[in-house]
């Protein structure tokens, strides 16, 4: 008798959990969608600050097409000018202009320095990446968890902020498969891109195993643009400045 | 194939990419296009010290004017590296220009590259000129870079020369299927054997083509070189991930014609041989951001055991006979055939690089060795590489070679060497 009560009270259990990741995954959903266009341009800068008040910053050029292709493109500093990355999916490769070929790369690699990784960089969409459950929210904001889908994602889980009113991300917190706290990063600073996209403008990142040191990711512009497939192969990777406009 | 053949190919890859181009201008280009000319650059400025093996034959060889110098030894070296770009959405001019300063009597000047480039498309792009190709998956050594500059396996991303050339690249990508996409590279290369240093002749005129394929995930090149007077070579290259944090790549070559040289009855000989040559490696990325990169290489035209034995005598030999035109010869046999930095046929090579230990940004270490697998001589370098600021490097890099006098790396000149370099970014 009790299997026969027990049977049907789980299966509305596991319904409920079901419609509540799809609800969960709808969110993220609009959460990548109110973060960037699905096929953008952009230039932004990286700064990495020190405990001792010192600096380094970076300029990118960096182009997206679809949920699976992003490449980008160093501006500055003139000692990395030129380099540029390539993401297809779960396949990453960096291009130095001396060695003057792509070199298969992994997104958990670090090819600046500092707290952000390639996976923060050439990010693509969460929702590609990550498969998202309701956690408990306050007022103002959702909070989601959110397990990565396959191995080759850098952050195992991440945890996150986003506000209820226009859906927009605020914070991250990542985590590795053993529940260690990696970095946290904060999106601040609202603007108005133009082409009906208000998001943050800064990501500011800070790690407890880089103690006393943060780096801000800052968007300069955001701007919607097509762009042919054959950009994001790896023969383009040593010309991808042409496409700037 | 006689050359006629040849020219149609090229006439015909040439035409065909400038009709994909017009078929793919739905992504127009931007319709004021910005002139953009750039000018970049660095200085490096190299301080070494040398603790000289004046027992080997290399040194005596080198050195048989300054024998009784001390062997602890210094040079001060500039590089400036000069270039400048200009590019609009399909149009290119590259210039990079090296030079190496030891002293206003002991400088030179090298035009490394000087191309122009013409993209008719995205898809599409013609260059001519002075270019660096660079073929293969391999780090440290290249069996298939047929057209690659001479690569230093102690320093594979130093900037190097290019070759005078012309080339034709078409992509093409697709969205769906386990072909992602494909390249097709065809470069024509003028002879290099000159007459009056000026004049080719035109059967020597070269071709190498490849082929790129991203397929299933993994990165494929199958490549071919044509010549009538140099070797014939056919080359297949991959590079994959295993794992999300390990890749593997090989190369393998198979050369017809290749010269080969060694010593034999105390002069040098020349043979044209048919042989393979193949790299298998893999890099790993641990948890802690450890970089390691493990490559193990193969060459049949290498010198077997008793050919490096006779060179190292033939050497030795040329230094005893103490005539000036007899060592003088061996000096022009030895830079001419013998000047590789991996002589013999089997080699490991492993790198492993630590960045930003102790949590101390910007400061990377690395080790590496290429270990001779046939005399278990090796060679084991530390570099310490420091970016304290935008736009300036420092690196620290002692090496040391070690082995028996007679294996390859005991037998050369240098016992210990430590690098300083200073390098600035504009």
């Amino acid at each position: 008798m009790k299997t026969k009560i027990f049977s049907p009270l789980c299966l509305v259990f596991l319904f409920t959990i079901s419609l509540f990741a799809q609800d969960a995954n709808k969110l993220l959903k609009e959460v990548d969608d109110n973060l960037m266009p699905s096929s953008y341009e952009s230039y932004r800068k990286l700064i990495n600050e020190e405990p001792d008040g010192s600096k380094k910053e970076f300029t990118f050029y960096t182009v997206k097409k679809g949920n699976d292709k992003i490449a980008m493109l160093y501006l500055t500093p003139a000692s990395e000018k030129g380099r540029s990355t390539l993401r297809l999916g779960d396949n990453m490769w960096l291009y130095i202009p001396n060695v003057n070929r792509p070199i298969r790369i992994t997104s958990l690699q670090s090819v600046i320095g500092g707290v952000f990784n390639n996976a923060d960089i050439m990010q693509l969409e969460y929702s590609v990446e990550y498969d998202a459950l309701y956690g408990d929210g306050t007022d103002k904001e959702y909070i989601l968890n959110l397990k990565a889908k396959n191995k080759t994602v850098t952050y195992d889980k991440l945890k996150m902020w986003v506000s209820k009113t226009d859906k927009i991300l605020r914070k991250v917190e990542a985590y590795s498969a053993s529940g260690m706290l990696i970095k946290t990063l904060e999106f601040k600073d609202d603007k108005n891109f133009g082409g009906g996209l208000t998001r943050p403008a800064t990501i500011e990142t800070y790690s407890p195993l880089y103690k006393g040191y943060r780096s801000l990711m800052i968007y300069q512009s955001i701007k919607k643009r097509q762009f042919a497939d054959e950009i994001f192969t790896q023969s383009y990777m040593g010309r991808l400045g042409d496409i700037r406009k | 194939m006689k050359f006629t053949g040849w020219f149609t190919i090229v006439l015909m890859l040439a035409l065909s990419t400038v009709a994909v181009a017009q078929e793919e201008n739905e992504y127009d280009a931007p319709a004021e296009q910005e002139k953009k000319l750039e000018l970049s650059g660095n200085l490096d400025v190299k301080y070494y010290m040398f603790n000289m093996d004046q027992k080997s034959a290399q040194y005596r060889l080198q050195f048989f004017n300054n024998l009784q110098s001390s062997s602890l030894l210094s040079q001060y070296k500039l590089e400036p590296y000069l270039n400048a770009e200009y590019r609009t959405s399909d149009l290119g001019f590259v210039l990079k220009t090296h030079a190496s300063y030891y002293s206003d009597t002991d400088a030179r000047f090298d035009l490394f590259e000087a191309y122009a480039s013409f993209n008719p498309s995205f898809a599409t792009t013609l260059q001519a000129g002075k270019r660096v190709y660079s073929w293969g998956k391999g780090y440290a050594f290249n069996p298939v870079g047929f057209v690659n500059s001479v690569k230093d396996p102690e320093n594979p991303e130093l900037a190097q020369g290019g070759i005078l050339s012309a080339s034709a690249e078409y992509i093409k990508s697709f969205p769906s299927g386990a072909l992602q996409s494909l390249a097709l590279q065809l470069i024509v290369i003028t002879p290099d054997n000159l007459i009056n240093g000026r004049y080719g002749e035109l059967k020597n005129t070269d071709f190498a083509f490849k082929s790129s394929f991203l397929l299933w995930d993994t990165d494929i090149d199958l490549m071919a070189y044509y010549s009538k007077e140099n070797q014939k070579r056919y080359g297949i290259d991959f590079s994959t991930n295993i794992k999300e944090n390990i890749e593997v790549h090989g190369e393998f070559s198979f050369n017809r014609s290749l010269p080969r040289y060694y010593i034999r009855d105390n002069r040098e000989v020349e043979e044209k041989v048919n042989a393979s040559s193949y790299l298998i490696g893999l890099r790993y990325l641990g948890e802690t951001n450890t970089t390691v990169i493990a490559e193990y290489y193969h060459s049949d035209a290498g010198l077997t055991s008793n050919e490096f034995e006779n060179y190292n005598s033939f050497l030795i030999r040329s230094i005893e006979s103490n005539d000036a035109a007899i060592i003088k010869q061996a000096i022009g046999i030895n830079q001419s055939y013998f000047k590789s930095s991996a002589l013999m046929r089997d080699y490991l090579y492993i790198k492993i690089t630590q960045p930003e230990p102790f949590d101390w940004l910007y400061f990377t270490p690395s080790v590496y060795t290429i270990y001779n697998l046939t005399d278990k001589s090796f060679l084991v370098a530390l570099t310490l590489n420091y970016k304290p600021s935008t736009n300036i490097e420092f690196i620290l890099w002692p090496s040391a070679l070690i082995g028996k006098e007679d294996s390859e790396f005991g037998s050369r000149q240098i016992k210990e060497k430590v690098e300083l370099w200073m390098r600035v970014f504009f």
